[in-house]
């Protein structure tokens, strides 16, 4: 049994648990959004708010949800406060919700928000769920953010859309097409695992 | 499984679901205003860029399965108007706003939103493609590749995605001026 506040919970996303690069789920909107620095930054933030209050939700209410609805019931909290962040982001934030699109209702079907649901914050308590959800959310962010770099700036010679490599530079275009997310994906993949490998020896 | 759980079941997903619902219709509530009012904004930007000297713009209307704003001088006469046209393209429709004036020339072009290739057809929304369609009407707003009086350059590797958009306006075009075959 865990502590009352245990902050290793919060620690665990952000490297050594990372929903990336070691869960390795939730790769859709990774793969999709990550062209931009931008656009990753917003959805890393849409992710974090949405980890962290599905997981404090599904934690205040694990008592009275029987076992056998556990999943319809994560969803629908999922979903509800999916549509929150869609709504909000419609209203405050056009241009973003633009660029996201269809990624960020999509965020409803993401196997690490139900993951999440289901192997943490059903089984702790909520002080607990709401750090790994914040946890996983930053861990997320800072994957995402990672590869929008490697991806955005020989795919647009932009960083955050400001020009840093001249005029005169022709973009690496593969970088911001499909190909290109997966193409750094592995290769952070393969680093990771090397990383991994001399800390074992 | 016994009786019990199963009305256990049912009774708390209703629940659930019913408190879902019942805070997503606030919210819907509280945000759509601001949501319509924020596509408004963006939607008068747009006819503002493509009819700059404009005075005043009408309400959206409607007419002959065609939406449109019409636009006005200081005088109070109408110069022109703003269509949005949908034309599909090669990821799917082309939300786009295309000015026509008085003599049924195409007074500016702009793209509102697109699936098209990043890199590639997503070229569509740069002005230097769009302004070729400025001042034009007719066969010359065909591409050049399409029509021996086509005039429109077609974006090196989105031939399907620059098709889409001259093919749309020129129809619009035409169909403004009876034209159309």
């Amino acid at each position: 049994m865990k502590q009352l506040i245990d902050f290793r919970s919060f620690y665990a996303g952000i490297w050594k648990e990372n929903p990336i690069f070691f869960i390795m789920l939730g790769l859709c909107p990774l793969l999709a959004v990550s062209a931009s620095l931008k656009d990753a930054l917003g959805m890393g933030a849409a992710f974090m708010f949405v980890l962290a209050g599905s997981n404090i939700t599904v934690s205040c209410i694990r008592r009275w949800v029987p076992s056998h609805i556990r999943i319809p019931v994560f969803i629908v909290v999922i979903a509800t406060f999916v549509t929150v962040v869609d709504y909000s982001m419609a209203a405050f934030l056009p241009p973003l919700h633009r660029n996201l699109g269809v990624y960020l209702p999509l965020m409803v079907v993401n196997c690490i928000l139900l993951g999440r649901a289901e192997a943490f914050a059903s089984k702790n308590n909520i002080i607990n769920s709401a750090l790994d959800g914040l946890g996983m959310g930053l861990g997320f962010t800072l994957a995402i953010l990672v590869i929008a770099a490697i991806r955005e700036i020989p795919g647009q010679g932009t960083v955050f859309g400001i020009n840093i490599l001249g005029k005169n530079y022709t973009p690496f275009l593969i970088m911001i097409m499909p190909p290109g997310a997966f193409l750094v994906i592995g290769f952070l993949m393969a680093l990771k695992n090397r990383i991994g490998r001399k800390n074992k020896c | 499984m016994n009786k019990k759980e199963i009305i256990t079941g049912i009774v708390v997903l209703l629940l659930v679901s019913l408190l879902s619902g019942y805070l997503l219709s606030w919210l819907y509530g509280a945000t759509r205003p601001r949501i319509d009012e924020q596509k408004k904004i963006e939607a008068a930007r747009i006819n503002r860029e493509i009819f700059p000297e404009a005075a005043s713009f009408s309400d959206v209307t409607s007419e002959d399965s065609m939406t449109f704003v019409k636009v006005f001088n200081a005088e109070g006469n109408a110069v022109g108007r703003v269509f949005d046209i949908f034309p599909a393209g090669y990821g799917g429709p082309i939300e786009a706003k295309v000015g026509i004036d008085k003599e049924l020339r195409v007074k500016g072009a702009r793209i509102l939103s697109h699936t098209e290739t990043p890199g590639l057809g997503s070229k569509i929304t740069g002005m230097g493609f769009l302004d070729q369609f400025k001042e034009k009407a007719g066969t010359s707003l065909y591409l050049k590749k399409d029509n021996p009086e086509g005039t429109v350059d077609a974006i090196t590797g989105a031939t399907i995605s620059s098709r889409a958009v001259a093919d749309g306006i020129r129809k619009l075009q035409e169909k403004l001026s009876g034209a159309e075959k």
